[in-house]
């Protein structure tokens, strides 16, 4: 059987697969003398990592990397010679994360298109998302899953690299247990509707992880909740396992589940209920993405608004909408200094036996108190900088 | 022997002896410029022929004679090709052709080197006549390449003598005043050509909308002009973007104009009057329009940008944001629409802008200018001219010029471009020495010269993502299986001249495959 894999875009490459007699390997690509080689050794160590003796491949090159060409010549073998395995050792020595670690964005990348995922890391974002889901048409869906576990087995992130898998149902199991050979920081489950769906991927997960010696509960789960139903059992969703850090809403799918309109009005009774159920468990929220890339202060307003109910961070679409998310979820210089003056008052009264005290003539009380503590430690947090991959 | 960028150069290139490049303000000049023979017009000059034909057999035109252009009409340019076609039916062999740059329309030069018509070139090669060279087509001695204020210099210097200067103007009139801001087809300035017209032997006017006396502004003047022809069409003007004038939508580009852009505005030159020069590639368009917004939100009013004029720049000028566009060449038809309609919008020549041998250039009024580059190297080296297969495929244009003169010259280059790391051990060409880059902008990070102590503590207060040129190398190249490397042999196919004359980098031919 003849397959053919990848595609001409910009920092892809086609890799064309038959079973042979035995293994042998054409190149194609622009600047030939420069790059021939170095094509043909990530080729020769493909095959030989994957105990392949026996496919013909061809790879046309588009100036991908090396990583897409193992990738794709992956997804061929896998395609013409069914049962082959996962036989990936991960160059990234990743980390867990730390469960409550600021994730202002999460940002959307399609997990199928090499071009769009060169230097995803670069862009600030606290949370990558890798897409297996909605971005990724059915017949990309296999040749995807192994794109992002190469990815993640080679790009070290400054911050946090997260895979979106389909439904467990529709193609999820088959997500998880490709992508986790190059360790995420955790899973995005869409559509989730109940906390047995955590705990179906909680199963998972734990299995997987036992399998690969990875650390039992260490691979975090974001819920995104984006129908009637799921968003009724946020509090449940969010309680379900110590796994699930973050709910995320999905407002685009939930609208339509319910027949209401984008508007403010239309989303905030899902809005609120899905932070209130975060809260309850004690975990952070994200907001749904802001679809209109070039509309920067629509997303600072939308931003803005999702703060004021509660949340922690927003969705992006594009790398452009980080740096207004980031702005929007930080404290400002001015809330620093007030929080600071707070404690700092606090502090003094406490000293001199005094039961209260106002600051600029506004009551500081336990909650106001607890608040300025807690902003000042998340922005040292995010002052921290980043935990880069080894 | 070595330069002093530590290039091996031979004493001889083809027929010229070599001053080897020594520093980028190292040397001067003594003596007086070169100048054309006298000649007194009579007051009734009729300067009108018929033809372009005419015009070179009027001016004399015979082998082994040089003809310049200006390259204003940029990938439209129709000019160079109709002369070459002409002089090819009349017969005339051995030319030198010394354009200020050459571009893929005028591929069909290859078919004159090939049959004798042209036998040097002296002119940046973008594209099909760069390749042909590097791919063994012979020249009877090595393309001589320099920058703006380069050719201008030896031109003035008399480092190149000029038979007949052939000037494309989009409007003239009879007496041989030209612009190329007015006319059927206008293409921006054209005032490249006005070192030409004034040291050339001979300089002819070719334009394809010929006006009453007097035509003005006068980029070319009566007074330098020998005759004029008219002729149905000199250029297509929606060429003269050849195709760069696209503000980047790559995530990883906006990344590095994004970076560039916060660079400049931590580096304490961002205050009133502030200056700065933006090309027309996709990143700096991006950092100029970056650049505009953080002014406008700083309330900061600079003293001036300078072209090629694009859009951009007009738009910085008509929100008040700069006070003056100081513009040599135009990329886009708004900005040729602004040098009409807008005092402010102010037309130079590269004399002006970048002689090193002269009384005063704008660059060195220049606060910070942000320029591509194909490869840097760890000395910050930077290479325009030669890709990494060793193929000559672009002229310096203005790099050299700008770099040296700005008091904060940023390269921004993306780390990989598909699998090409274009952060090397040694550039393949030095083209503009890192003795005049300050700062490396890549989405990886922004890497400074360590000359230059003050930007980085600056640029770390900023918070902004510093990297040493050597971790960013190394971080490109975990992605991809090393390269092989192009193998020169002696054959010079080409000479990068510093601004100033000396030899910085010759181009050899490519032998092998390491």
């Amino acid at each position: 059987m003849d397959v053919r894999i990848g595609s001409e875009a910009k920092g892809d490459c086609i890799v064309e697969a038959h079973s042979d007699v035995r293994s042998n390997i054409e190149v194609e690509t622009k600047n030939a003398e420069l790059l021939r080689d170095g094509i043909r050794a990530v080729a020769q160590e493909t095959l030989s990592s994957l105990g392949v003796g026996d496919v013909a491949i061809r790879v046309i090159d588009f100036g991908a990397l090396d990583h897409v060409i193992a990738a794709r010549i992956e997804a061929a073998v896998r395609a013409v010679t069914p049962g082959r395995g996962l036989p990936l050792h991960p160059t990234v020595d990743r980390k867990a994360s730390e469960r409550d670690r600021p994730r202002r964005s999460r940002l959307y990348a399609p997990g199928n298109q090499p071009r769009l995922l060169v230097g995803i890391e670069l862009h600030g974002a606290d949370c990558v998302l890798l897409d297996l889901e909605d971005s990724v048409p059915l017949s990309d869906k296999a040749a995807a899953r192994i794109l992002v576990k190469h990815l993640l087995a080679t790009i070290r992130f400054p911050k946090e690299a997260w895979v979106r898998v389909n439904p467990l149902g529709a193609g999820g199991r088959e997500d998880v247990t490709e992508v986790l050979v190059g360790r995420p920081h955790g899973i995005c489950l869409p559509k989730t509707e109940s906390a047995q769906d955590v705990l179906d991927l909680c199963a998972e997960l734990s299995r997987i992880e036992a399998e690969r010696g990875i650390e039992e509960g260490s691979t975090w789960i974001m819920p995104i909740l984006e129908t009637a139903r799921g968003v009724l059992h946020s509090e449940q969703i969010a309680a379900s396992s110590d796994r699930v850090v973050m709910l995320a809403f999905g407002a685009e799918d939930y609208t339509r589940d319910i027949g209401a309109r984008r508007t403010t009005e239309g989303l905030l009774f899902a809005r609120s209920q899905i932070v209130a159920g975060a809260k309850a468990a004690r975990i952070q929220a994200s907001d749904t993405v802001y679809a209109n890339v070039d509309d920067e202060p629509g997303l600072i307003e939308e931003a803005q608004r999702a703060q004021d109910l509660g949340f922690d961070g927003k969705g992006a679409i594009n790398p452009r909408q980080i740096e207004p998310i980031h702005r929007t979820f930080s404290p400002t210089k001015e809330e620093l200094e007030q929080a600071r003056t707070i404690v700092e008052a606090a502090r003094e009264a406490e000293k001199r036996g005094l039961g209260a005290v106002a600051v600029d003539g506004r009551m500081v009380d336990r909650p106001v108190l607890e608040r300025a503590i807690q902003q000042i430690k998340y922005a040292g947090r995010l002052a921290g900088g980043e935990d880069r991959d080894a | 022997m070595r330069n002093a960028v530590g290039r091996e150069i031979p004493e001889r290139i083809g027929s010229r002896d070599v001053r080897p490049f020594e520093g980028a303000f190292a040397t001067s000049q003594t003596g007086a410029k070169a100048a054309r023979p006298q000649k007194c017009a009579p007051r009734t000059e009729d300067k009108l022929l018929p033809s372009i034909e005419a015009a070179i057999e009027a001016c004399g035109l015979s082998d082994g004679m040089t003809i310049s252009f200006h390259h204003s009409f940029r990938d439209g340019d129709r000019l160079v090709n109709r002369v070459l076609d002409a002089c090819a039916r009349m017969g005339i062999q051995g030319l030198r052709v010394f354009p200020t740059a050459l571009f893929p329309v005028h591929e069909p030069l290859v078919k004159h080197i090939q049959s004798g018509v042209v036998t040097r070139i002296e002119g940046s090669m973008n594209g099909p006549v760069g390749a042909f060279i590097s791919g063994g087509g012979r020249l009877a001695e090595p393309a001589v390449l320099r920058s703006h204020g380069g050719r201008w210099r030896s031109i003035e210097a008399g480092d190149v003598h000029i038979d007949v200067a052939f000037i494309a103007a989009p409007q003239a009139d009879p007496y041989g005043n030209a612009t190329g801001i007015r006319g059927k087809t206008p293409c921006g300035s054209i005032s490249f050509s006005a070192v030409d017209a004034q040291y050339a032997r001979h300089t002819v006017v070719i334009t394809n909308d010929l006006q009453p006396y007097p035509v003005y502004p006068m980029e070319i003047q009566q007074g330098w002009t020998d005759y004029v022809v008219e002729v149905d069409e000199i250029g297509d003007p929606e060429h003269i973007a050849s195709g760069t004038l696209q503000l980047t939508r790559s995530p990883t580009n906006l990344r590095i104009a994004q970076l560039t852009a916060d660079a400049v505005v931590a580096s304490g030159a961002f205050v009133n009057g502030f200056s700065f020069q933006g090309g027309a590639g996709g990143i700096s368009l991006a950092v100029t329009k970056f650049l505009g917004d953080a002014m406008e939100s700083a309330g900061i009013v600079g003293s001036f940008g300078m072209g090629g004029g694009t859009k951009l720049l007009v738009d910085l000028l008509h929100r008040e944001l700069i006070r003056a566009i100081l513009d040599g060449q135009a990329f886009d038809l708004d900005a040729i629409a602004s040098l009409r309609e807008d005092p402010a919008h102010v037309l130079i020549d590269p004399g002006f802008y970048a002689n090193y041998d002269s009384r005063g250039c704008a660059t060195y009024k220049l606060d910070a200018a942000f320029l591509g580059a194909t490869e840097v190297d760890l000395e910050f080296n930077v290479n325009v001219n030669t890709h990494s297969d060793g193929q000559l495929l672009h002229g310096i244009g203005g790099h050299q010029d700008v770099a040296a003169g700005a008091a904060m010259t940023l390269i921004t280059v993306p780390a990989l471009r598909g699998r090409l790391p274009m952060i090397l051990d040694r550039v393949t060409t030095v083209t503009t020495p890192g003795e005049v880059i300050d700062v490396v902008v890549t989405e990886r990070g922004i890497a400074v010269n360590p000359r230059r102590g003050d930007l980085k503590e600056r640029f770390v207060a900023a918070g902004l993502p510093l990297r040493s040129l050597e971790e960013i190398k190394t971080e490109a190249e975990r992605m991809v299986q090393p390269l092989r490397r192009p193998v020169f042999g002696d054959e010079i196919i080409a000479a990068i001249e510093w601004r100033d004359g000396t030899i910085i980098d010759v181009v050899r031919k490519v032998e092998g495959w390491a």
